[in-house]
């Protein structure tokens, strides 16, 4: 094969993480509970909307939920709790009377007689709206409520304020070249689903073992990669047992091994993080902590390998990124409704919170201090991984913010991995298919 | 508490203390329903002026802080009762209302409507609510106290007019105290009959003794019991008729009235009261014979819209003590006030002692003292004036407890409860025993005018349930559970400030709010009320009163229409209480993979009551039977020996009564269908259950041989024909439904118990099955006496008999699907077995009969107790609770939960359970040899410590005996199969964290792989496992990564259950199952955190 005289040079980036939010470092169980994630955001959200109520409301009384006085207008915030008819309940499993009527649909839980409570560190005060549909909220987002107590006891709401689209740092320079960040997630490796090839040709695209020059030039333009959870499958019966017969033991590590040489063949050619999803090898509840290097002897040793933790949060070349593996909106369309996956990663950020379900019915390590899922920096890109398809939309803020929302297909179901121009923000999918028809 | 028994016991009849008739019943399998230890009736008469309180000292009293009151008093006044109309006031319109309350006490006779009587008289009081919500007491008067005796013969006027005064004298010698002129007040002859045998003669005279007061029924009774000297006659003793009948049900039964329904009162017939008695707001006096009693139905047959008030009270107890009313104060009474047939309560507040914060939607009132948190209900009552009174354990703790904390602190004008101006509630000392509180000296209190409804008495009396404490009776109707604050905790949050004491009051409120809830979700109201309607007795009754008093309020109506008399039999409790109880077929004991049919008798001994014409006055006395000569075609021998006539020579009243209440069901029944209002609803649906109830209640009263009228005769006479039926029907199947008779196969009687048989066709298909059952049904129904009647009604496909009264199956009534899973006996009620052998059973029986997958089952048995040996088991599932009744000494036998609050005692005085509470605790490993009792321990101790549990106990112990019952029919060993296979011989045993042999012990750090001893801390493997790093670390993680999604789930369920975010979560509540797996989730959180850090590195 005839050499190219002109070598291509992979486009280079400045990286800066900011998962340090993520981590739990000293933060250990010693019989906290859950009130004290819940105490911390509405301490948080409480400042931040009491700063923006002279500005809608002006001249209405603020006051707690225990202040309400009948028919008197005024302005309270709390943290909603939804109160949901099929919600399960993990006291069933003792009450279990085994019936013939089929079970509700597993995907959503919403019923119609699901109704809104607002709630304060002093009590709590069920809704009564027209405007404030249960269907569009969850349980653990904080806003500020304009309405007056009825006569029955109930809290009558005539407006809402969220807190909205949280502040922006300013856009980088925008003269500057194409530069590509790619996003995959779902690549599922182990599962009946995945296919080899397919991950290897993604491999080999971004790698620029693939195509012609041309292909390879855009490839050498993609300067970093990111993948959104669930690498890997390992089917759950294995690690139950109490002991494995060795061939089990293959089984169990023989995904782990594949996907540590294909990120070897990746973290050789170009950064990339990896964070952790709901299948992988890491904790459950959020934020997941990065999956441990021992599970990557190969690419580890790369220094352009970075295991990262989920929701992950970095900047290249002063642009913001920040997504999560998939979680938080998936719990947010089992408990609300909204008419596209985009809609909810949209309501997370005027809620400027990240997993409002959490720990409600998220799993969530309980923070006594702070609450690390709040946003209080507006993202420029904003991704989830492992969604059914990818969808994505530019939102525009009210103060100028520009915010491209992804959502990220699972690659071993779809084939399509996400690329992101940094130049303008653009966005398209990177479709892969080994099938010849 | 004090299950089946009655509360108000008082010295029991000698007949009580013979050895118990009931044994031989049991022997046989079916004992008559549970009335034994009736009461004696005994009427208690209550003068007015005795219970009032000195004007004087009350207006004083009142006075004294009438102006702190002021603030108070406008706060309660806008929850009173609506104004009265013009036309209330004017008295211009007729008076009717919905009567709750039927009492009566003694006052002087009323001169305007009565002049010509004077002295004191009982007057009857009914309390109740008109249409509009307007509460009414209103005051009949003119109603005596009487009785009869049978005449002697031969006994003339002037004999009577002598005999009245012999009489007259005796009562004065015995009633030296009373003010009464006159005692008896006259005797008058009339024509009744005896409802005791078959007589030929349509009347006898009988001598109607009428008397002042009602007390003076019981003093006459006994003085001619004991016997008396009559000119002529000589000393004689007399047999007294309907002398033991309660004067308000007397007045009841002669005027028509059933309980719970409609009076009404014509304009000028009444005269409002001079001086007003009550707090009601209509008060009048009138005369019996004036009132106009309407029987439930159309538009009598709704509800007037009461006040329901449901309440409940905490105390602050001193730490390690259960809370005493000369001790520790209430700081908290919480009340909710419900208008009958609307679904939210228009009133909700709370009193509090001391500041507290306010609640969304409830009136918070905080006092400074005691005293004033006390006056304060007390005003709230009277402002609101509930007329139903309702709670969870109301009559036996909060209620009794207010009266006496009030008297420790010497707040004397507190206990003016009741709806009578100034008359304090009545206060009698009893002694109850229960299984849960152990052996208590309570008081019982009376407060006039208001119906109390204790949820707790109802709810025992009506459902059979493990516990009865309010927060699993919630679980079970609700299913929510409840939080349970432990009683320590309470003080805590009432010495905090005012969020604690806020928090505690939504707590109390809370509690307040489930016994109304209950109310709605059984409807209470209705049923009872409907009960009260079909038997006619007062609602009140059917709480405080055992079942007879149902049967005998409609014997005595019946009697009264038909001109009998009912005799006051004394009790006898002889060994003539013996008599064979129901047949049970023997069972054919197996797993029965062909459809099942059962057939059964609807309402067998009712049915067998009417067709035989059994009753008191249809039955020959053996004399009789001699004497009179009865043609042969007009009497039936019972398969007892006993006889009685046809309905041709004299209809018996029990059948008419039976026929009656069947009747009236089928009516309701029918309504219920075409009625579409739900509340209308709810009342034709409790009637038709009052109706079905009240008409099986019928047999278990003849038999009750402590009871009103005992007649064994009927009762052994019902039973042997209820045996013979069964029989019957065993044989009629076998014989036509055989190969022989044309059918594809031979059918095979598998069981039979009291009212149905099993019947297994041989047809394998559920539909075929139901033709033959529905045809045998109908061949062997024309073959008996109507109304007895056998009904197909269901089929059992597939169907394990275990043995009797013990099965389970799939039960079908279309042939298309299964309507659900049937079992009896096998159920696993029982308290004292842990939540594993109830989930165990309830898997197996699911994988056998729904599943049909036996082997799946099997190894699911052998999987669980694999688990159990592996130590892999849900702490919570092991747990074991039992009441502490007593304390230690008092036990003959030494049990585990006593001898574990003993210990527990030593260990910490302020968190051991107490008298009263219930104990929980898991069976532990000790030394060999060590006795059961001794291996109990706290299962919280337990977690802390790593305590090994004992799984040979559960194993033999617990889950043993239950599960070969339902493998026995299956499998062929099931025992070595289930309990000895090869999944037995791993186990794994914890290791205590403290105590013992690990003093000794040196701690280090094992190879997470292999267990191999390492030196270097920073590792976590050996050199040998090192390239099974990955594999382990995903094994550790996984674990992390599960306990985390537990813990998740378990403390955001108690988030909820609390029902606040924002607050700690304080339950302790042992009762829920997930309290220990959320304490235990918590601490292997640590455990795994710190396995999964070590790979850190």
């Amino acid at each position: 094969m005839e050499v190219d005289s002109q070598k291509l040079q992979r486009k280079q980036s400045i990286y800066l993480s900011f998962d340090e939010n993520f981590e739990i470092q000293k933060e250990v169980y010693r019989g906290q509970q859950y009130s004290q994630i819940y105490f911390a955001r509405l301490h948080m959200m409480r400042t931040l909307l009491y700063s923006l109520v002279p500005n809608w409301k002006p001249h209405i009384p603020v006051c707690k939920v225990l202040g309400l006085e009948l028919g008197k207008v005024c302005i309270v915030v709390g943290t909603l709790y939804k109160h949901m008819k099929l919600k399960p309940c993990i006291l069933d499993e003792y009450s279990k009377e085994r019936s013939a009527t089929p079970l509700v649909k597993p995907h959503n839980f919403m019923h119609q007689d699901d109704y809104l409570v607002l709630e304060d560190e002093s009590g709590r005060v069920k809704l009564s709206s027209a405007i404030l549909s249960p269907s569009v909220y969850v349980t653990g987002v904080v806003v500020a409520l304009l309405g007056k107590e009825t006569s029955a006891g109930d809290f009558f709401v005539e407006d809402v304020l969220e807190a909205g689209l949280p502040p922006q740092i300013e856009q980088p320079l925008k003269s500057r070249e194409d530069k590509y960040v790619v996003f995959v997630s779902g690549l599922s490796v182990g599962s009946s689903s995945s296919n080899p090839l397919q991950f290897q040709l993604l491999v080999d695209h971004i790698t620029g073992h693939l195509g012609d020059e041309e292909e390879q030039g855009l490839a050498a333009e993609i300067a970093h990669l990111v993948i959104a959870g669930n690498s890997i499958e390992i089917s759950s019966g294995l690690l139950n047992r109490q002991n494995l017969a060795s061939t089990d033991q293959s089984r169990l590590s023989d995904p782990i091994k594949e996907l540590d040489i294909l990120l070897t063949q990746i973290a050789a050619s170009l950064p990339l993080d990896i964070m952790p999803g709901s299948n992988d090898p890491a904790n459950f509840s959020l934020p997941q902590q990065p999956l441990n290097r021992c599970l990557f002897p190969g690419s580890a040793i790369y220094n352009t390998f970075r295991s990262c933790t989920n929701p992950h949060c970095f900047e290249i070349d002063n642009m913001r990124f920040l997504g999560t593996s998939g979680q938080n909106i998936d719990d947010l369309t089992k408990y609300s409704e909204a008419k596209d996956k985009l809609d909810f990663l949209e309501r997370t950020l005027r809620w400027r919170h990240l997993a409002p379900t959490a720990p409600n019915t998220l799993g969530c390590y309980p923070f006594t201090d702070r609450d690390p899922f709040l946003i209080d920096s507006c993202p420029h890109v904003y991704f989830v991984g492992n969604q059914e398809k990818y969808e994505t939309r530019l939102l525009k803020g009210s103060e100028g913010q520009l915010v491209r929302l992804i959502c990220i297909p699972r690659f071993s179901e779809t084939g399509v991995a996400v690329v992101l121009n940094m130049r303008n923000l653009e966005c398209h999918a990177l479709s892969f298919g080994t099938q010849f028809s | 508490m004090n299950k089946g028994g009655n509360p108000r016991k008082r010295p029991p009849p000698p007949s009580q203390n013979q050895p118990s008739p009931a044994t031989k019943h049991q022997a046989t399998g079916e004992a008559p329903p549970p009335t034994p230890m009736e009461e004696d009736f005994v009427d208690e008469d209550v003068f007015l002026e005795e219970t009032l309180m000195g004007e004087e000292d009350v207006e004083s009293l009142i006075l004294r802080d009438i102006e702190q009151r002021q603030a108070l008093t406008s706060r309660l006044s806008k929850w009173a009762r609506p104004p009265l109309s013009d036309a209330y006031t004017s008295q211009s319109c007729s008076i009717s209302f919905q009567q709750l309350e039927i009492d009566y006490v003694i006052g002087e006779s009323n001169k305007s409507l009565m002049p010509d009587s004077s002295g004191p008289a009982a007057i009857i009081r009914i309390f109740g609510v008109t249409r509009e919500g307007h509460s009414v007491c209103c005051l009949v008067h003119g109603f005596e106290p009487y009785f009869y005796i049978s005449c002697p013969p031969g006994m003339g006027p002037d004999d009577i007019s002598r005999f009245h005064q012999t009489l007259e004298g005796r009562m004065k010698e015995t009633n030296r105290n009373s003010k009464v002129p006159k005692l008896v007040r006259r005797i008058e002859l009339v024509q009744k009959r005896s409802i005791m045998y078959y007589q030929k003669q349509e009347s006898q005279p009988f001598l109607k003794i009428v008397v002042a007061l009602p007390t003076m029924v019981a003093s006459c009774r006994s003085i001619l019991d004991r016997g008396i000297q009559i000119d002529g006659l000589g000393m004689k003793s007399f047999m007294t008729y309907e002398s033991n009948v309660l004067f308000a049900l007397r007045f009841m039964i002669d005027c028509n009235i059933v309980g719970g329904n409609w009076i009404e009162i014509p304009a000028g017939k009444y005269k409002k009261a001079v001086k007003n008695l009550s707090y009601c707001q209509l008060e009048f006096d009138c005369l019996f014979s004036d009132l106009i009693s309407h029987a439930p139905e159309g538009d009598f047959s709704k509800m007037a819209p009461f006040r329901i008030l449901s309440f409940d009270i905490e105390c602050a107890g001193r730490k390690g003590h259960f809370p005493e009313p000369t001790h520790d104060p209430v700081i908290q009474v919480a009340n909710l006030v419900t208008l009958q047939g609307e679904d939210q309560p228009f009133i909700r507040n709370v009193m509090t002692l001391k500041s507290c914060s306010p609640i969304v939607g409830v009136d918070v009132m905080s006092f400074d003292t005691e005293k004033e948190v006390l006056l304060a209900w007390r005003e709230f009552i009277r402002e609101v004036d509930p007329d139903i009174i309702i709670g969870y354990n109301i009559c036996k703790f909060d209620l009794p407890y207010l009266i006496e904390r009030a008297q420790t602190l010497g707040v004397a004008e507190f206990p003016i409860l009741g709806r009578i101006r100034n008359s304090r509630v009545r206060v009698k000392d009893t002694t109850f025993s229960s299984r849960q509180l152990g052996t208590r000296e309570s008081k019982e209190v009376t407060v006039e005018g208001r119906v109390q409804f204790d949820l707790l008495q109802a709810v025992q009396r009506d459902y059979k349930l493990s516990s009865y404490s309010l927060n699993s009776v919630s679980a079970h109707f609700l299913s929510e559970q409840k939080e349970d604050v432990h009683h320590s905790i309470i003080s805590d949050l009432q010495n905090g400030n005012a969020e604690t004491r806020r928090r505690l009051a939504v707590y109390c409120l809370k509690d307040a709010y489930l016994p109304q809830r209950l109310l709605d979700k059984l409807m209470f109201i209705y049923n009872y009320v409907e009960m009260a309607r079909v038997t006619g007795v007062p609602i009140s009754f059917l709480l405080s009163r055992g079942q007879s008093i149902k049967v005998l309020s409609q014997l005595l109506r019946k009697s009264k229409e038909k001109n009998l008399v009912i005799p006051n039999v004394k009790q006898s409790g002889s060994e003539q209480g013996t008599y064979e109880g129901a047949t049970v077929l023997e069972a054919k004991a197996g797993f029965y993979e062909k459809p099942i049919a059962t057939l059964d008798f609807a309402s067998l001994y009712p049915s067998i009551m009417m067709a035989y014409n059994l009753c008191y006055c249809t039955l020959v006395t053996p004399e009789d039977v001699r004497k009179l000569n009865l043609p042969p075609e007009s009497v039936n021998k019972t398969p007892s020996g006993d006889t009685f006539v046809k309905p041709s020579l004299q209809k018996g009243i029990l059948p008419e009564i039976l026929e009656e209440l069947i009747a009236a069901r089928k009516r309701a029944k029918a309504d219920l269908k075409e009625a579409k209002d739900p509340l209308e609803k709810a009342v034709l649906d409790g009637r038709q259950l009052a109706l079905k109830i009240s008409a099986n209640s019928v047999y278990g009263f003849t038999g009750a041989t402590v009871g009103q009228l005992p007649c064994l005769e009927i009762s052994s006479s019902v039973t042997s024909y209820g045996r013979q039926m069964i029989e019957h029907t065993k044989k009629l199947v076998e014989d036509k439904f055989k190969m022989q008779g044309g059918y594809e196969f031979n059918a095979e009687v598998i069981y039979g118990d009291t009212d149905s048989v099993m019947v297994q066709f041989g047809v394998s298909d559920v539909e075929a099955a139901m033709n033959l059952g529905r045809e045998a049904a109908e061949h062997i129904s024309g073959t008996f006496t109507k109304p007895i009647k056998l009904e197909f009604e269901k089929v059992y496909y597939p169907y394990l008999l275990i043995s009797k009264k013990r099965y389970a199956g799939l039960y079908w009534t279309n042939p298309k699907k299964f309507d659900k899973m049937d079992t009896k006996g096998i159920e696993t009620v029982r308290r004292d077995n842990c939540l594993l052998v109830k989930n165990l059973v309830n898997e197996c029986l699911h994988k056998i009969l729904i599943d049909r997958d036996t082997n799946g089952a099997v190894e699911y048995v052998k999987n669980t107790i694999s688990d159990l040996l592996m130590n892999r088991m849900d702490l919570s599932l092991l747990v074991i609770t039992k009441g502490l009744t007593k304390t230690g000494d008092d036990y003959e036998v030494k049990a585990a939960h006593v001898e574990l609050a003993e210990r527990m005692r030593k260990r910490d005085p302020a968190t051991a359970p107490n008298v009263g509470d219930r104990v929980p605790y898991v069976i532990i490993k000790a030394a060999k040899g060590a006795k059961a009792y001794e291996r109990s321990e706290d299962p919280i101790y337990v977690l802390e410590n790593n305590i090994p549990i004992d799984p040979h106990y559960y194993l033999e112990n617990q889950i043993s005996k239950p599960l070969l019952r339902i493998f026995e029919p299956i499998l062929k060993n099931a025992r070595s199969e289930l309990l000895h296979g090869n999944h037995t011989r791993s186990i794994s045993i914890s290791t205590p964290s403290s105590g013992g042999i690990m003093r000794f012990a040196k701690k280090h750090l094992t190879c997470i792989g292999c267990k191999a001893l390492i030196s270097n801390t920073d590792q976590t493997l050996c050199s040998h496992c090192k390239g099974r790093e990955a594999e382990l670390y995903n094994k550790t993680v996984s674990q992390v990564s599960e306990l985390e999604e537990l813990f998740g789930r378990l403390w955001t369920q108690c988030q909820e259950c609390q029902g606040s975010l924002h607050q700690d979560v304080l339950c302790t509540s042992r009762d829920c199952p997930i309290f220990y797996r959320r304490k235990k989730a918590q601490k292997d959180m640590v455990e795994a955190k710190r396995q999964l850090d070590r790979w850190n590195f």
